[in-house]
């Protein structure tokens, strides 16, 4: 019993019967989920904690398989290819998918190389299109103006809010399709928190995001598409404005009215 | 009546908290008052000379320093990347059933007393030495080797915990970047937990150069320079704990004594470095 809507336009990932279970737990976390999600737009999955919103996000990029155990089932399809086959190149993957975290993690380096980072891994060592694409992600995560005399400087140096925006810059950097971003703001002031949101809005010309956040409001205010999730299984997908005015499951309604959560 | 009671229980523990600079004092003041003899004898030339003559009333102390900074210095090159690699293989590489298991015998390795490493390696490495690089199998080298087994658990156990205070986030970030398993210690975890990891390695040469019973009984006392590390040689702690009971004169017996505050004074230093520049509590980032 789900309310799940038709997406028309062309789609970033498609869940099909995807199921999640943790090394050693006897159920699985995340239930028989079907959820397609639009491209160039964005989606954030809501739902009270230990819903699976965040063990859903995690499985886009094969997070979880840095611990032993855990079980995926059914398909994840990206660019028509289940991502969820024991062939599939996690690099690779993980280079198209990128992520953001709930705390902003400045790597122990420079400014500089935090951004260059992903980069370097993928092997680019010249130095003029380092510098170039540095900057080119410093100010598409508007942070350019704040860091460029001081790129030698050690990232930990920066405000909680610059960080953050170093991180999506650092991610934003290997031009990935896909962005992840895991309550990204919760560890940040207001101010920090607004100045993030606006680069998320930003950000969807380029690539395809989905936010998981416990913020209503972040959900209605930033994304296109809001996924409802509650013990495992997405209880509605719809157009945000559809979803948080005229909800048609009647748990969806509950929860955005502060009934539980 | 309770402030009477707290504040009784405050002063105890302040009076036996401040013995303990008072015996570092006192310690350091016997050494000193002890050396006297010898300062006044030899002054400066006493760490440059190289002849240790107790007959001719001649003491020298260079093939002590010497012996004690080379010794230290092999056992250092040998442990490091042994423990690097134990570390790395434990915090990031192991198994969980392993983790536990593997991780607790080298601790447990690092409660070996010393001179049971020292009497091991006299049967066991002396004659490995003697066959594989000639000499008596006393020598330079053996302790060496012998303290470097005696200083790895120590070393591997320490930079273990280091690499562990890595949170997973920070790990995860660089795996989320495309990193491979071998970019994310090289990167993070080991850049991350550098400061703790070189404070470990610091404490650990601290305990080296000091070290008496493990290399006692394979170094041979011989005080002579010689770069063949086959050769037998001593170091500060071996020479005192060879020839404290032979001291006939005031003069050996003080000599002896400006050994030991040499000594002191070059575990204090290396100890200071280690705790006030390497083993601060890291600041919150």
């Amino acid at each position: 019993m789900a309310t799940i809507i038709d997406i028309t336009e062309e789609k970033a990932l498609e869940v099909k019967d995807f199921e999640f279970t943790y090394a050693g737990a006897d159920a699985p976390s995340i239930k028989k989920l079907t959820m397609p999600i639009a491209k160039n737009s964005i989606t954030a999955l809501i739902g009270p904690s230990g819903c699976g919103k965040t063990t859903l996000l995690r499985s886009f990029n094969r997070m979880h398989d840095l611990y032993p155990g855990n079980e995926y089932a059914g398909e994840i399809l990206f660019k028509n290819k289940n991502i969820l086959t024991s062939k599939e190149d996690l690099i690779n993957l993980r280079i198209q998918i990128g992520m953001i975290f709930q705390k902003p993690t400045a790597f122990p380096m420079s400014i500089f190389d935090n951004v260059a980072y992903g980069m370097r891994l993928q092997g680019i060592k010249n130095k003029i299109e380092l510098q170039d694409r540095v900057e080119k992600a410093l100010q598409d995560a508007a942070i350019w103006k704040e860091v460029k005399d001081r790129l030698k400087h050690d990232a930990n140096g920066l405000s909680g809010g610059q960080q953050q925006r170093l991180c999506i810059a650092r991610a934003v950097a290997v031009e990935p399709e896909v962005l992840l971003f895991d309550e990204p703001t919760s560890a940040l002031d207001p101010i920090s928190t607004a100045g993030i949101e606006e680069l998320i809005v930003e950000l969807r010309e380029r690539v395809s995001i989905i936010i998981v956040t416990h913020n209503m409001q972040q959900a209605a205010r930033v994304s296109d598409y809001t996924g409802f999730m509650y013990l495992g299984e997405l209880i509605e997908l719809g157009k945000t404005e559809e979803l948080f005015v005229t909800p048609k499951e009647k748990l969806t309604e509950e929860y955005i009215t502060g009934k539980f959560g | 009546m309770n402030t009477t009671i707290d504040r009784l229980f405050a002063n105890t523990t302040k009076i036996i908290a401040l013995a303990i600079l008072l015996i570092v004092a006192w310690i350091f003041a016997t050494l000193l008052d002890h050396s006297m003899e010898s300062l006044k004898a030899f002054g400066f030339d006493f760490i440059t000379e190289s002849k240790w003559a107790p007959n001719l009333e001649k003491f020298g102390a260079l093939p002590a320093i010497y012996g004690s900074v080379i010794s230290t210095f092999l056992a250092m090159i040998l442990a490091v990347p042994l423990a690097i690699g134990v570390a790395i293989f434990l915090s990031e590489l192991a198994p969980a059933k392993l983790k536990s298991p593997v991780g607790v015998s080298i601790e447990l390795l690092a409660a070996i007393p010393s001179v049971i490493y020292g009497m091991w390696g006299l049967f066991y490495f002396v004659p490995i030495i003697r066959d594989v690089f000639g000499g008596i199998g006393i020598s330079m080298l053996t302790a060496g080797i012998v303290l470097s087994i005696m200083i790895l658990p120590f070393m591997a156990a320490v930079t273990r915990d280091a690499m562990n205070t890595t949170p997973d986030i920070l790990k995860e970030s660089a795996y989320a970047l495309g990193g491979t398993k071998w970019d994310v210690i090289k990167d993070i975890v080991i850049p991350y937990a550098k400061a703790g990891i070189i404070g470990s390695f610091i404490l650990a040469l601290g305990r080296a150069i000091g070290e008496t019973m493990a290399v006692t009984f394979v170094m041979g006392n011989v005080h002579k320079i010689s770069i063949d590390l086959t050769a037998p040689a001593t170091s500060i702690p071996v020479t005192l704990a060879n020839e404290f009971t032979e001291a006939d004169t005031d003069l050996y017996y003080s000599s002896l004594f400006e050994l030991s505050l040499l000594l002191l004074i070059i575990s204090f230093t290396i100890i200071s470095v280690a705790k006030f520049y390497f083993l601060r509590r890291k600041r919150v980032a």
